[in-house]
């Protein structure tokens, strides 16, 4: 590498620092790492090639260990939602993250509901409802908390939502 | 080096689904907790009460990215910083790890190269962290089903240059240790007599379980036999100062727990803290 990054540059954010030595050699060997560790995680997460070098039994081996770890975290996080999958939530989340970067258990299990809505039970439904009546996902971004809702909830009444927070979930007399 | 959890003996990872069996636990000395599972401002309140009753806590870090050729984000070592504040800790640990990169998250703790440019990397990383933490800094070599290609130095080579270089303690996971032999057809004997184990704060032990041919590092099931026995060959060595028993889920009854407690206290010559 030449010094693309000499002085005078501002380093962008995430970039890789130069040396104080300037040292070419190290910023090309600190640069290389950042591409084959970008390519394993790629390749562990994201569908990407097996890099070369490495054993593609043991990566996948490695990436399916990776999906039930998941499974087990967005389960905890989505309680009602894994266990409307029952002994089969491994398998059916699996099916769906593969190739899908982890988003944190909470994302991961927002976005497998939205696209299993017609499959959820009627707990997994209310789960997600009061989700989305608490916070504002657009699919993307981070959820953010609605700052006052009231939304009818699956299987009877109207949760109030303050500040992200539920509040109460009015009943109709039936 | 100094011991920083000296005669704290046997411990458990605090959790929230089990902070009232961890809560009950007449001898416990120590605990950890998942750092960021804290706040900063307000540690989980049975959390609190340990460390009011003089439990040393250590908040054990995952997501910081130590190997990752990336500087390591300044707002995490900082959040970490404060977690052990809040916690009044003696020591934080992290890993010999990468968990993101080029905006990607692994989800998991990933191995690094043993490499040069990995040491450095490394070395930059850890030096950078410790320079903002309030207290020591122990590092847990983890546990992978895959190696990289290209190898220009041995695991223990490598943990002993990085050790020596930051001068920080080792965390050794003993069930790590086991993983990884077991799954290369090694001993593991041969990396416990090539670490400097005068550098250890203290110990994980956890459970795993076969699949596939490979053991899985799960920290869902129960402790093996062998796992137990390398905790005897590693204290016949010299006895670590600390073992912590990790367990991240499918929680088991309270007895169970205990008896697994009472294992390792026994394997490690401490005394049982239940």
């Amino acid at each position: 590498m030449t010094g693309r990054e000499g002085s005078g540059s501002v380093p962008e954010e995430g970039r890789i620092r130069p040396h104080a030595d300037g040292s070419g050699a190290v910023d090309g060997a600190r640069e290389a790492l950042a591409a084959a560790q970008e390519a394993l995680v790629a390749a562990l997460v994201a569908g990407g090639p097996v890099p070369s070098g490495f054993d593609p039994d043991l990566l996948g081996a490695a990436s399916r260990a990776l999906l039930s770890k998941r499974a087990g975290e967005v389960a905890r996080a989505w309680p009602a939602l894994a266990a409307s999958f029952g002994p089969r939530w491994g398998e059916r989340f699996a099916r769906w993250a593969e190739g899908r970067p982890p988003r944190g258990p909470w994302r991961d299990g927002w976005d497998f509901a939205r696209a299993h809505r017609d499959a959820l039970d009627p707990a997994a439904a209310r789960e997600l409802a009061l989700a989305e009546a608490r916070w504002r996902y657009d699919g993307n971004g981070e959820p953010r908390p609605r700052r006052f809702a009231l939304r009818r909830i699956p299987g009877g009444g109207v949760a109030v939502i303050v500040s992200g927070r539920l509040q109460t979930v009015l009943q109709r007399p039936s | 080096m100094t011991e920083v959890l000296a005669q704290c003996g046997v411990g458990i990872g605090w959790r929230p689904e089990i902070a009232g069996f961890v809560a009950g636990l007449p001898g416990l000395r120590f605990t950890e907790v998942i750092a960021e599972s804290v706040h900063p401002g307000h540690p989980p309140r049975l959390l609190a009460e340990l460390r009011d009753r003089g439990v040393r806590v250590v908040p054990h870090g995952v997501r910081l990215s130590l190997g990752g050729a990336e500087p390591v984000a300044p707002e995490r070592v900082a959040r970490l910083a404060a977690v052990a504040e809040t916690l009044d800790a003696p020591l934080v640990s992290e890993h010999v790890a990468f968990v993101r990169a080029g905006g990607l998250e692994a989800g998991h703790l990933l191995p690094v190269p043993r490499t040069r440019a990995a040491l450095e990397a490394l070395t930059d990383n850890i030096r950078r962290t410790c320079a903002e933490l309030p207290v020591p800094l122990a590092l847990e070599p983890i546990a992978a089903l895959f190696d990289w290609p290209d190898a220009e130095y041995t695991e223990a080579e490598f943990l002993t240059e990085l050790l020596e270089r930051t001068d920080v303690h080792l965390l050794l996971d003993v069930a790590n240790v086991y993983a990884n032999a077991r799954n290369r057809g090694q001993d593991p004997l041969d990396l416990l007599d090539r670490l400097p184990l005068e550098r250890i704060a203290y110990c994980h032990v956890a459970g795993g379980r076969r699949h596939e041919g490979l053991y899985h590092d799960t920290h869902t099931d129960p402790v093996p036999a062998e796992v137990l026995d390398l905790v005897r060959e590693l204290s016949a060595r010299r006895r670590p100062p600390a073992l912590l028993l990790e367990r991240d889920g499918r929680y088991p009854p309270a007895a169970e727990l205990r008896a697994e407690l009472d294992a390792v206290a026994a394997a490690a010559g401490l005394p049982a803290i239940t």
